[in-house]
C-alpha cells in the first residue's frame, strides 16, 4: 500500500512538473510531427505502400520520441541534488523507477494520440479499423520503451554524452519489442482482424513487458545507491 | 581453377585470422599505452618528491 | 601457476591444437559435395559462434556474480569476456558472409540468425562503450554489471523472438542437436577439435585481458593518489 502510495506520489510530481513546463512534451511532439513530414519526403508513397510502411514509420517515430522524453527523466533531478534528496526519502528506489516509468509511459502515450490522428490526415490513411487491439499494441509497446528507457536513464544519468549514449543503449535492446508493434500495428491499421499466428506477437510483447519490468525492478537498487 | 571457390576459403580463413591478429594487436598497443602511463606517474612522483625536499 | 605464464601456455597449446586442425581440415577431410572447398570455412564459423555463446554467457553470469558478491574480479571477468566474445562474434559474422557471397550469392541477408547476431553484436559494443564514458571504478562496475545482465536477457528474447520473424539459415547438423546421422562424422570431430582450440585461445586473451583490466585500474588509482597529494 505504502509502496502505491510512493509510486503515485512520484508520477504525480513529474506529470506535474511536465504539464507546468511541458519541455519535453513539446519537444518530443515537435520532433515526430518533423519525422512524419520528412517521411513524405524521403518516399512519396502512394497510400497502398504507405498502408505496409504505416506501422515501421510510427514506430520509429514513436521509439525517436520516446527517446526525448526519457533522456531528460533522471537528469532532471540532478540540478540542485535532487536525486539524492529523492534516494534519502522514505521511497524506495523500486517505488522511484516506477512512479518515473509511468509518468514517462503517460508523456509517450500522450504524444502518441497526437501523432496517429495527424498521421491519418497526412497520409490519407483510415487507422480506426481495430481500435481496441491498436490501442493494446500501444499501451504494450509503449510500456516496452519506457520500462527499459527509464532504468537506463537511471543507469546513464552520470554519463559523458549521455544524451547520445541513451539511444544507442537502449534500442539494440528494444528490438523484439519494436518488431512485434510494427508487425502488429502495419497489420491492424489494414483492417484485417488478426490471423491465429498474429497472437504470438501479442504474447511477446507482454511476455517482454513482464520480464524487463520485473528485472528493472530487480536491478534497480543496485543502480541507484550501489 | 575456381570450381571449388578456393579463393573464398582463403577469405574466409584470412578474415578469421586478420580479425584475432587485430584484436591482439589492440591488447599489445593496449599494454604499451599502461607501461607508458605508468611511467608518467612515476616521473610525476619523482618530481613531486624533489619538489617537496 | 602464475598467470602471465598460464595465458601464454594456453595460447601455444591453442595455437599448436590449430595447426593440427588445420592439417586435418584443408588435407585430409575431402570437399563437400554440393559446396566444393569453401564450405571449410564452416570450422572457423561455428567454432568461433560456439566461443562467443560461451564468452557470453560467461560475462553475463559474471555480472550477475558483481550484483550479489561485489567483487572487482567479477567486473574483470565480465569486460574481458565481452571484448573476446565480440572478436569472435566479428570473426563469425566475416566467416559467415564470405560463404554467403558464394552459397547464397549475397554478402548479407536479413535472415533470423543474421540479424541476431548483429543486434547481440551492437548491444555488446554498447556495453563496451558504456565502460568508456564512466570514469569511476565502483561505478563502473556497478553499472556495466546491470547493463550485462540485461543485455543477457535482451539477447535471449530477440534470439527466440526473431526465430518467429524469419529465417534462412541452414539449420543445425551437430549431432547433439539433431540426433546423429545429419554431418560427417570425421567432420564433426574436426570442427569439436577447432572449438577446443578456440576455446584455449579464448581463454588466454581473457586472461591477458583482464591483467590489463586489473593493472589499468591500480594505474587509476595510483593516479588519483598523486593528484590528491
Amino acid at each position: 500500500m505504502r509502496f502505491a502510495r510512493h509510486v503515485a506520489a512520484i508520477a504525480g510530481k513529474d506529470l506535474r512538473a511536465e504539464i507546468r513546463t511541458k519541455e519535453g512534451f513539446n519537444a518530443a511532439l515537435a520532433f515526430a510531427v518533423v519525422i512524419l513530414i520528412l517521411f513524405s519526403f524521403a518516399i512519396d508513397p502512394t497510400s497502398e505502400q504507405m498502408r505496409e510502411m504505416s506501422g515501421g514509420l510510427l514506430w520509429i517515430v514513436f521509439a525517436f520520441a520516446g527517446a526525448l522524453v526519457l533522456n531528460r527523466s533522471f537528469p532532471r533531478e540532478t540540478p540542485n541534488d535532487s536525486l539524492d534528496v529523492l534516494l534519502a526519502s522514505p521511497v524506495s528506489p523500486p517505488a522511484l523507477l516506477l512512479g518515473k516509468t509511468i509518468a514517462n509511459f503517460v508523456i509517450l502515450i500522450a504524444i502518441e494520440s497526437l501523432c496517429l490522428p495527424l498521421f491519418g490526415i497526412l497520409y490519407n490513411m483510415d487507422w480506426t479499423r481495430q481500435p481496441a487491439l491498436l490501442a493494446a499494441t500501444l499501451l504494450l509497446a509503449t510500456w516496452a520503451i519506457t520500462v527499459i528507457g527509464t532504468v537506463f536513464s537511471a543507469l546513464t544519468v552520470n554519463l559523458r554524452l549521455r544524451e547520445l549514449m541513451l539511444p544507442v543503449l537502449i534500442y539494440p535492446m528494444l528490438i523484439p519489442a519494436l518488431m512485434a508493434a510494427m508487425k502488429l500495428t502495419t497489420l491492424l491499421i489494414a483492417g484485417a482482424p488478426p490471423e491465429p499466428g498474429d497472437w504470438l506477437w501479442f504474447r511477446l510483447l507482454i511476455g517482454f513487458d513482464i520480464i524487463f519490468t520485473l528485472l528493472a525492478q530487480a536491478l534497480v537498487e543496485t543502480v541507484l545507491l550501489g | 581453377m575456381d570450381d571449388r571457390n578456393f579463393t573464398f576459403l582463403f577469405y574466409g580463413f584470412a578474415a578469421a585470422w586478420g580479425i584475432l591478429a587485430a584484436y591482439v594487436v589492440t591488447l599489445a598497443s593496449r599494454e604499451s599505452n599502461l607501461k607508458r602511463q605508468i611511467e608518467n606517474l612515476k616521473r610525476m612522483l619523482e618530481d613531486k618528491e624533489t619538489s617537496k625536499s | 601457476m602464475p598467470r602471465p605464464i598460464l595465458s601464454s601456455a594456453l595460447a601455444a597449446a591453442g595455437g599448436l591444437w590449430l595447426i593440427r586442425n588445420l592439417h586435418v581440415v584443408t588435407l585430409q577431410l575431402p570437399d563437400e559435395a554440393a559446396q566444393g572447398a569453401v564450405y571449410r570455412n564452416l570450422f572457423f564459423h561455428v567454432p568461433a559462434w560456439f566461443t562467443c555463446f560461451t564468452a557470453f554467457a560467461f560475462a553475463g553470469l559474471a555480472g550477475i556474480a558483481y550484483i550479489v558478491r561485489k567483487r572487482m574480479v567479477f567486473d574483470t571477468l565480465a569486460v574481458a569476456c565481452v571484448e573476446a566474445g565480440v572478436a569472435f562474434t566479428l570473426i563469425g559474422l566475416a566467416t559467415g558472409s564470405i560463404w554467403a557471397r558464394i552459397i547464397w550469392g549475397i554478402w548479407w541477408t536479413w535472415d533470423a540468425r543474421l540479424t541476431w547476431a548483429l543486434i547481440t553484436c551492437l548491444v555488446y559494443f554498447g556495453y563496451l562503450m558504456l565502460r568508456e564514458s564512466l570514469d569511476d571504478p565502483t561505478s563502473r562496475a556497478r553499472i556495466s554489471a546491470v547493463f550485462s545482465t540485461f543485455a543477457f536477457v535482451s539477447v535471449a528474447i530477440t534470439y527466440k523472438s526473431i526465430e518467429w520473424w524469419r529465417t534462412q539459415h541452414p539449420g543445425p547438423v551437430l549431432d547433439f542437436r539433431t540426433g546423429g546421422g545429419q554431418i560427417d562424422k570425421a567432420m564433426q570431430s574436426a570442427l569439436y577439435h577447432n572449438w577446443g582450440a578456440l576455446m584455449l585461445i579464448a581463454a588466454a586473451l581473457v586472461l591477458i585481458r583482464m591483467r590489463q583490466e586489473d593493472s589499468r585500474r591500480e594505474l587509476e588509482a595510483l593516479r588519483r593518489y598523486v593528484h590528491a597529494q
